[in-house]
């Protein structure tokens, strides 16, 4: 039986009179976005925090939007993306004095979820870039996971994880960091998102990784990498993703030719147990001329053929075992 | 272009969304498509966050160290200088101000207002621009209809405004949108009158007079005194009369979500079944001897290339100017 | 200076896309996307247009007649069309210039061309002078003293209407080495058969157009100036059934000139157009370029950009 918990990253560019726009642009390029996605036979949605006022104005509500994709074949929006990647005076998760304004949002956030099915994750990007950052020590980091926690134990009492989704551009990027913040941050509130190009442009190993903190993983970004930062890309200001000299385009939906062992961590996941969502992203799939449409289907084309086929071994594999 | 009239060109229609224009690269690609179209001066419109690298002063700075190193990275694709910076203080600055969501209409926010213009009027002093061209009021949708002293409230901020611009040697035009709660030419008449014509002055955009149902040629004509900056672009269309107070009118009236579904309003000159009368508005601005400049544009509309390029050849072609 | 007091006017090559409702579509889509084409090249700079010799059909079927589609360019402020390509349909059966048997057949449709477009003046009509190279190959001496020969002929009576028969050696066609080339122009007539630089296409095949230009400059008709940022390497030559758009080594061969991290070296090959005295016409290519995320727009924009600021500070 295939995996079905299959959910969405929303990023999406289409054509539109106005040139290449994102779908929010108006309803009816919403609802054939969400169709499209549907057809594909995604059942969940990841979206980002500051989507939700636009939905809820394009759909009468979010649960209205929920209920739009619930027609279309989704079980329910899965996941909320909220993050600071820029510091600013207002927000910096390695800043005690912003953090009440941090909590403040998340709690607006959260606010704006309120009548959702379920949401199941809160995903973060826990500090915002290196370089706003530096020098990293462990205090930041100490800083940094106290925020996350205070958080955590917020959002818990919604009903939704707070997982940590880590950029290769983000303060907290090695093993070493990695494992210091987890050490940090409490276990029952604070959770483990695992991105399996960010990480790999970072030089950490996506699947070690999970091994290691399976117990805190409630989800993944399934999106793949061809480079890894070997120039200190990570520290380049002001927008290291965007504006690094040796790489334009970061990355890339799976299946085409980049570094992620995807079927290898396929295997892991159902080895482990993990009965949660798996998500597909693919960031800027515009960049070089290519279409988000084309991006998703080939990394669902990707699923139904290679990921089934992996998922279908690693559960032989399992019941010869037993 | 070779004109005693002064030509620019308008940078909004490559920054189509927030993080695609962003790589030095396909800036200076704009450029030069700019510079190869006969235009050697830009406007600039700012914005906010680090993906608004060539739009919000203190974002441009950090790229490129000083103003002089901003105009020297203008001046490698051979565009010379900037006209102006547009600015609206009703757009949220997330990063710079934390996402304040403030309107000229609402006298909490004036001092606020007042204070956050500055590194605008810095940077538009400091890489030898003209003008600050601003966004005077919210949309008409979000606030409540405008009296008298609503007006007078608007024009205060502006008048402010217009001390430091003056102050700091450029000029201060207050450019009129479809949208805006200042909206008939009653209104605007108001809002002029409210305001120092000594610092003050209008920025006349030929479409969105045009959508918001004003002439663009006979306003100039009376008001030739008070215009000290022009945005020419064209429209296929004009407000039916209320579309302007639908909610969420920038995206159910310019971007065609809801009423009569129109999702591009504003075109390039020379566009089929163009409402503005192009030829006749630029006689008029020679007539009145008009010296500020005149900024082309053609906001969000497909290849900003190639709607470059047809502005070039209609102002080479139908209006006779050399490149 | 006007044009008449200028040394060097510049061509465009017919390529272009521009986004349709239904999907990009070439400027011979309708008269409207033709207009909005020619707006374009006039307003960055271009004097003039070249055409692929089939549009022949659309300018019966739209506009007439050729002389007439050369009215309407001219309405656009452009001045004519200056040279047509000639993109035959080689086919080792019955059109192949190394193979003589075929030549009569490829004399009737040179002798058919011209008289189609003789309402118009061009001044040179282009051609690739061999079949794709994996149709033609081995290459030998015999083959390229055939095709010369073939050539010769077409030269002549493309002559009686007062247009250069003058080849473009694709990196894919059959004439495509330095050495080949040498042969192959020893064995033409220099009155009837002239020599097309195009930059991009000889550079991906190893050879410096600049040394190549130099070298036979007076029989040099024209250029395609444009840029590549690949040389050809193992098989992509020879590969079947299309090296420009299946070869492995990259997907988009050709760019705008102005392009960054590109192989041609412009200011050298404008430099030595200048030393030989070269007047007239240099046409801009940018074949595919909206591959890639590309916009042929903007290149074209881009490439008046470079030949303005760069080249014609050495040469105009």
């Amino acid at each position: 039986m295939a995996w079905t918990k299959w959910s969405y990253m929303d990023h999406w560019v289409t054509e539109t009179p106005q040139g290449p726009q994102p779908p929010s642009f108006n309803r009816a390029y919403m609802d054939r976005y969400v169709k499209q996605l549907s057809a594909l036979g995604f059942t969940g949605f990841d979206t980002f925090f500051f989507y939700l006022p636009l939905y809820a104005g394009m759909y009468g509500s979010v649960p209205g939007f929920e209920r739009f994709l619930q027609d279309n074949g989704f079980e329910k929006i899965t996941g909320i993306f909220s993050a600071y990647p820029s510091a600013t005076r207002y927000t910096a998760p390695h800043v005690r004095e912003t953090h009440d304004r941090i909590v403040a949002d998340c709690t607006n956030t959260l606010r704006m979820c309120e009548g959702l099915t379920g949401v199941e994750n809160f995903i973060v990007m826990p500090t915002s870039t290196y370089y706003q950052t530096e020098p990293v020590t462990d205090d930041t980091i100490r800083v940094v996971a106290d925020l996350w926690n205070r958080v955590g134990k917020l959002t818990l009492e919604h009903g939704m994880r707070t997982t940590c989704h880590f950029e290769f551009w983000g303060a907290i990027r090695t093993r070493p960091q990695l494992e210091l913040f987890f050490e940090s941050t409490d276990p029952e509130y604070v959770y483990f998102f695992c991105d399996t190009a960010q990480h790999t442009i970072a030089g950490v190993d996506p699947i070690q990784l999970f091994r290691d903190y399976r117990d805190r993983c409630t989800g993944f970004h399934f999106k793949d990498t061809k480079n890894v930062d070997e120039h200190e890309a990570y520290r380049t200001p002001p927008d290291p993703e965007l504006m690094a000299p040796q790489v334009k385009r970061w990355f890339y939906e799976m299946g085409e030719g980049g570094l992620v062992d995807f079927p290898a961590l396929m295997k892991e996941i159902v080895a482990s147990g993990y009965d949660g969502w798996l998500t597909v992203e693919h960031d800027k799939a515009e960049l070089g001329g290519g279409s988000y449409a084309e991006a998703t289907a080939v990394a669902k084309w990707y699923i139904d053929n290679v990921l089934a086929r992996a998922e279908a071994e690693a559960r032989s594999e399992l019941e010869a075992a037993r | 272009m070779k004109d005693s009239l002064r030509w620019a060109y308008a940078l909004n229609q490559w920054n189509v969304r927030l993080d695609v224009f962003v790589r030095h690269e396909d800036q200076q690609r704009a450029l030069k498509t700019v510079s190869a179209c006969g235009f050697d001066t830009i406007e600039l419109a700012s914005g906010t966050g680090r993906w608004d690298n060539i739009s919000r002063p203190e974002v441009i700075l950090l790229n490129h160290g000083s103003h002089q190193g901003f105009l020297d990275f203008l001046r490698r694709a051979n565009v010379q200088g900037v006209s102006s910076m547009f600015w609206d203080p009703q757009a949220p600055a997330e990063e710079e101000e934390g996402y304040a969501f403030r309107s000229t209409a609402n006298p909490a926010d004036a001092d606020a207002i007042v204070e956050w213009s500055k590194p605008l009027v810095d940077f538009v002093a400091g890489v030898g621009a003209e003008q600050l061209v601003v966004r005077p009021v919210g949309s008409a949708w979000m606030t409540p209809p405008l009296d008298a002293d609503g007006i007078k409230r608007i024009a205060d901020v502006w008048n402010r405004v217009g001390e430091r611009t003056s102050a700091a040697g450029i000029g201060l035009a207050l450019h009129y949108d479809c949208l805006g709660a200042v909206h008939t030419e009653e209104e605007v008449d108001a809002l002029l009158e409210a305001t120092d014509p000594a610092t003050v002055g209008f920025a006349l955009d030929t479409a969105e007079l045009t959508v918001g149902g004003i002439d663009p040629v006979a306003f100039y004509r009376s008001h030739s005194d008070r215009v000290t900056h022009v945005h020419l672009k064209d429209t296929r269309y004009a407000d039916t009369g209320e579309e302007y107070r639908m909610p969420g009118a920038e995206s159910t009236m310019l971007k065609g979500g809801a009423g009569r579904r129109i999702e591009r309003w504003f075109f390039e000159l020379g566009t089929d079944g163009g409402l503005v009368d192009v030829k006749g508005f630029v006689a008029a601005l020679r007539e009145n001897g008009y010296r500020g400049w005149v900024v082309v544009e053609s906001d969000h509309g497909g290849n900003p290339a190639e709607l470059a390029m047809l502005n070039s050849w209609y102002l080479q072609h139908e209006l006779g100017i050399a490149k | 200076m006007t044009a008449a007091e200028r040394a060097i006017k510049w061509s465009y090559m017919d390529h272009w896309r521009s986004n349709g409702p239904a999907g990009p579509i070439d400027q011979w889509h309708s008269v409207r996307t033709m207009s909005a084409f020619l707006k374009q090249i006039k307003a960055v700079g271009f004097d003039a247009i070249d055409t692929f010799d089939f549009r022949i059909w659309q300018m019966y079927g739209d506009y007439g007649c050729p002389a007439k589609y050369q009215e309407m360019v001219q309405d656009h402020g452009l001045e004519r069309i200056v040279n047509t390509f000639h993109a035959a349909d080689y086919d080792v059966r019955n059109y192949a210039p190394h193979i003589p048997q075929t030549h009569e057949n490829i004399l009737e449709d040179f002798r058919v061309t011209m008289g189609r477009w003789s309402e118009i003046q061009l001044d040179n009509i282009i051609v690739m002078p061999a079949t794709l190279y994996y149709d033609m190959e081995p290459i030998t001496e015999d083959k390229l003293k055939y095709t010369a020969e073939c050539w010769n002929k077409v030269g002549e009576i493309t002559a009686g209407y007062g247009v250069r028969l003058t080849c473009h050696h694709e990196f894919f066609c059959g004439i495509q080495s330095e050495p080949d080339i040498e042969t192959f122009y020893s064995y033409t007539d220099p009155e009837y058969v002239a020599l097309f630089v195009d930059t991009a296409q000889h550079c991906i095949a190893g050879i410096d157009p600049v040394a190549l230009y130099r070298r036979h400059a007076q029989r040099v008709s024209g250029f395609h100036f444009k840029d590549t940022r690949h040389v050809a390497t193992g098989d992509d030559h020879r590969h079947r059934p299309d090296s420009e758009i299946m070869a492995p080594t990259t997907g988009k061969w050709f760019y705008e000139m102005g392009t960054s991290e590109g192989l041609v070296d412009f200011r050298a090959m404008m430099t030595a157009v200048r030393d030989n005295g070269y007047t007239g016409w240099i046409s801009v290519e940018h074949d595919k370029a909206n591959k890639e995320g590309g916009d042929y727009s903007e290149s074209t924009a881009i490439s008046r950009w470079y030949a303005k600021n760069v080249l014609e500070e050495i040469y105009r």
